[in-house]
Parts: structure tokens; sequence; C-alpha cells
């Protein structure tokens, strides 16, 4: 089951892709599967559509909760940084406040690789970051605030 | 999960980070002065200084501080801000004293190997034995000039001159049948003195010296060479060698200025401070006669670094350290700069 949703993940993955002006050997060396796979997950085969509903699901949560859950799926840090970053439907501003001390925890936490430090403050990518709020829980002296700018959520909101 | 490990060595300990970068800080016990500035400035209440006083009076086997590895973040600060370098922070295995972007005291302390003489008052007085003098004396046979023989035939092995000679130049065999006499050319300082006591007038000795010194002794022979060491790890930059050098081959920036008072009506003598002080700048001082009154507790503020370990550590809150100025390199972080500018505040 969670191959299969991580299946679904990959299929999200490739159309988001395909959107973007990628071609099909392209989506696959960035995925790394077969050009194959590719070609099935773009003409609609070889993949349960119920698979494909969790996967939105996933993607549609909050965005810890869609990281982590990702990367329990993959199991694996990078294959998760890049589904992320690529199915990811908001984008963050980060501040982070002359109370920093450099500790380097937000580094060492951020799965997205978006944090580093920078004449002993943290500094943190406002591309690579998915707002999943790791770095600001993580902060021994509450330094960091993620503001959401934009979001491209498709479910209604409330 | 990230999460911190402790190894713990002897009285010292190692906290590890290993991620993105390894993390690491080192604690020295036999470097740490009890000072509590870490204690102070650590932003999430990780350390905590110990009793100094009895630790350091009763030889404690505990160490003077504990770091909580579950709290510590591994930020650093308690290694930037530690006077004396008890705590080192690495980064990657690089300690942030030699990265740039983290401050660090602006302290020194030097010998000139040009100026000094290596008579080691600065070994013997400096409070933290940091400091080895290793120097070599001129040879003394090169210093003294004479001659000096002895009459085999009148002398009688008595021994007398070996007894006597207070350079051990002499070695006088009486064993019947086997004796014999021999001078150490090395060793002799032509003093004169076996020849004045041979009960037999058998030693023909005469000092150059006076009179044919100047030509036959150089005195570039006469030169003590030496080097000096400073441990760096040890050293607390007090100033006991500037201060007992006398040819100003010493010299110690501190990093802070400061002022310390004692409140001669609190003290009660206990000594506790005299102890802890890392500096010997406190001793009790010693009476100049009957009927004089001298202050419980003396002090010599010129070695005090003004790190507040004896205030810290006194049991009457007689003493009262203030640093009025703290030298460090310049930083962009001002959360490290408004620790750095705390200790003014302590």
């Amino acid at each position: 089951m969670p191959k299969h949703i991580a299946s679904g993940l990959k299929y999200l993955a490739a159309i988001e892709l395909k959107k973007k002006g990628f071609n099909q050997q392209l989506i696959a060396d960035e995925l790394e599967i077969d050009r194959s796979t590719v070609s099935h997950y773009l003409n609609g085969r070889n993949l349960s559509w119920n698979s494909i509903d969790v996967a939105k699901t996933v993607t549609s949560m909050c965005p810890k909760d869609f990281l982590i859950m990702t990367q329990s799926l993959f199991k694996d840090t990078d294959k998760t940084r890049k589904i992320v970053s690529i199915c990811k439907n908001n984008e963050f501003e980060a501040e982070v406040a002359d109370s920093c001390i450099a500790c380097g925890l937000c580094v060492d936490l951020c799965l997205m690789k978006a944090v580093s430090l920078n004449s002993l403050k943290a500094q943190i990518d406002s591309i690579c970051c998915c707002g999943c709020l790791l770095c600001k829980e993580g902060c021994p002296t509450n330094s960091i605030k993620i503001l959401e700018v934009k979001n491209d959520r498709e479910y209604e909101r409330g | 999960m990230i999460a911190n490990t402790k190894e713990v060595k002897d009285k010292g300990f190692d906290i590890k980070r290993s991620a993105e970068e390894i993390r690491n800080l080192s604690f020295k016990d036999h470097v740490c002065i009890g000072c509590g500035i870490c204690e102070s400035t650590c932003p999430v209440e990780a350390i905590k200084v110990g009793n100094i006083g009895p630790i350091v009076r009763n030889e404690m086997d505990i160490p003077k501080l504990e770091i909580d590895e579950e709290k510590c973040v591994l930020c650093g600060m308690c290694s930037g801000i530690c006077p004396v370098n008890a705590l080192d922070f690495t980064i990657d295995n690089k300690s942030i004293s030699d990265i740039d972007t983290y401050p660090k005291y602006i302290a020194s302390a030097e010998i000139d190997d040009e100026t000094c003489i290596h008579c080691q008052r600065c070994e013997v007085a400096c409070p933290r034995e940091a400091i080895t003098i290793p120097r070599s004396l001129p040879e003394r046979s090169k210093l003294v000039t004479g001659e000096i023989e002895v009459n085999e035939d009148t002398c009688i092995h008595c021994g007398i001159c070996d007894e006597m000679c207070p350079t051990d130049a002499i070695d006088v065999n009486r064993i019947p049948g086997e004796e014999s006499i021999l001078i150490n050319k090395d060793k002799c300082v032509y003093c004169l003195i076996c020849k004045k006591s041979c009960p037999v007038n058998a030693i023909k000795a005469a000092c150059r010296s006076c009179s044919y010194g100047e030509y036959d002794i150089d005195m570039s022979d006469a030169v003590t060479t030496g080097s000096s060491f400073i441990d760096d790890e040890t050293c607390v930059k007090c100033g006991w060698c500037e201060e007992i050098c006398p040819v100003d081959a010493a010299k110690v920036k501190k990093q802070f200025k400061g002022t310390l008072n004692i409140d001669q009506d609190k003290c009660t003598t206990c000594g506790t401070c005299i102890d802890v002080c890392p500096c010997d700048v406190l001793s009790f001082p010693e009476s100049a006669g009957p009927a004089t009154r001298v202050p419980n507790v003396g002090k010599e503020e010129q070695y005090c670094i003004h790190c507040g370990a004896c205030e810290r550590a006194c049991p009457t809150d007689a003493i009262d350290v203030k640093i009025t100025d703290v030298d460090y390199t310049p930083t962009k972080s001002k959360s490290w700069v408004d620790k750095f500018e705390a200790l003014k505040n302590r």
C-alpha cells in the first residue's frame, strides 16, 4: 500500500513536471524512474486511481504532514525533498530574528536543506522552504517566523 | 531524530551532534576556573556550575560543571565566552576560535625570547604553572682561569682536599696500595681551599681570574641561553609574569577591565576566595606588628582577571567583581554581541 501511494506521488510529480515543459526523458531523470514508467503515468495507465486520490490528499495536507508523510513513504530524504519541492502548493518567506544564536539546529532539522548559517545567523531559502515549520518548532530561541505568501491549494477553504 | 551524544572522559566530557556538520563541545575540567560565566551566558540554561569553593578546597572528585546534553543546542556560546578556554567548541573538527565569524576575546600572554634572560622568575611566579623556561647554563670551567697541580711524591693521600673541595673536583683514593689523587679541571674553580688545607703542601695552585680574567675569559661564554614556553591551555593572562619580569620581556593583554571590591566587614576570613582565585590575587595579609590592624583579606588587583570566581564562591557575599570593559573581535551577530556586553552587568 505505501508503495502505491509513493507511486501516486511520483505520478503527481510527473504531471507537475510535464506542466513545466519537461519531456519524458527529463521527467524520468528527475524522478529517477524508467522512461517507460513515465510514459505509462502520463497516459493514465499502470496506476490505480485510488492511489492517486490518496496521494492528492497527502499533497494537500498541511506542509509538515505532507513532508513527514512523504518521508515515511519513501524513507529517503533526497527523494522526499524532490517530491515535496515539485508538488508543494504554497510559497513561504522566512524571517530570522536577531536573537538567533547560530546553534544550527534548524540547519540539521530542515529536510529541504533550505537553511544555512551566514555570519552566525540562520538564513532560510524561500525557494526551498516547504513551510513545515520544523525549524521554527526546534528553534531554542524562538527566532524563526515562516510566513505563507502564496497558496495554490486546490481544496476549498472553509 | 537529531540527538546529542555525551562522552565522559575523567572529569571532562564531549557533547556532540552529528548531522549536516559535526558540532562538538569539549569541557576540560583542569582548565576551568569556576567563574560561572558560561552558566549565565547559556541561552538554553543547560549549564550548571558546581560549588567551586568546596570542590577546590577538598579536591573533590567531581567536575566543576555539568552540561545537560538534552538541553544543550551546541551553539558554542559558552566556548566563545569562557575567559580561559575550558570549553572548546568545534564545527567539523575546526575550533570556533579559528573561525572568523565567531567573536573571540582579544587577550594574550607573550615572552619575547630576544629580551628574556631566562631567570625563570615568571615560571616560579605563574599561579597556573603555565610557563616553562628551559635554560642551559654556561660551562663553569670557561668562567674561571688558573692552574692547579699535585706533587704525587709529596701527597700523603689523606683525603682532606677531597672532603674540603666545594665543587667536588678532587677524587682521592685512600686504599693502601691503590693510592691516587685526581683533579677534574672542568670542575675546579681555583678557590685554593685544597692548597690552603693540604697538611703537606702537595698542591700548587694559582687563580688567574683577577689578573688575567680579561684576557683568559671570553664573556660570551658566560651567557645563559634558553627559550620560553607558555601553555596557552592553562594560562589565564593574569599578568604575574609581566609584573615580575626584571627585563620587561613578558607582555600580557587582558580581555576584561574591571574592579574588585572586598567588604571587609562582611568577610569572615574563611579563605574560600583565596583558594578559588586562579590568579593568586587574594591573600591573608601579615600583621605589621602588635596593635596594628590589617584587612581580613588583602588583594593585589593588578593580577586580577575579573572573572568573578571569588565573588561566586564567597559564602557571605563580601566580594564584588565588576567587569567594565570587554575586548573582543567584532561579529555581525547581535545575540553574540549581547552576550559579551552582558558581562558588564553580571
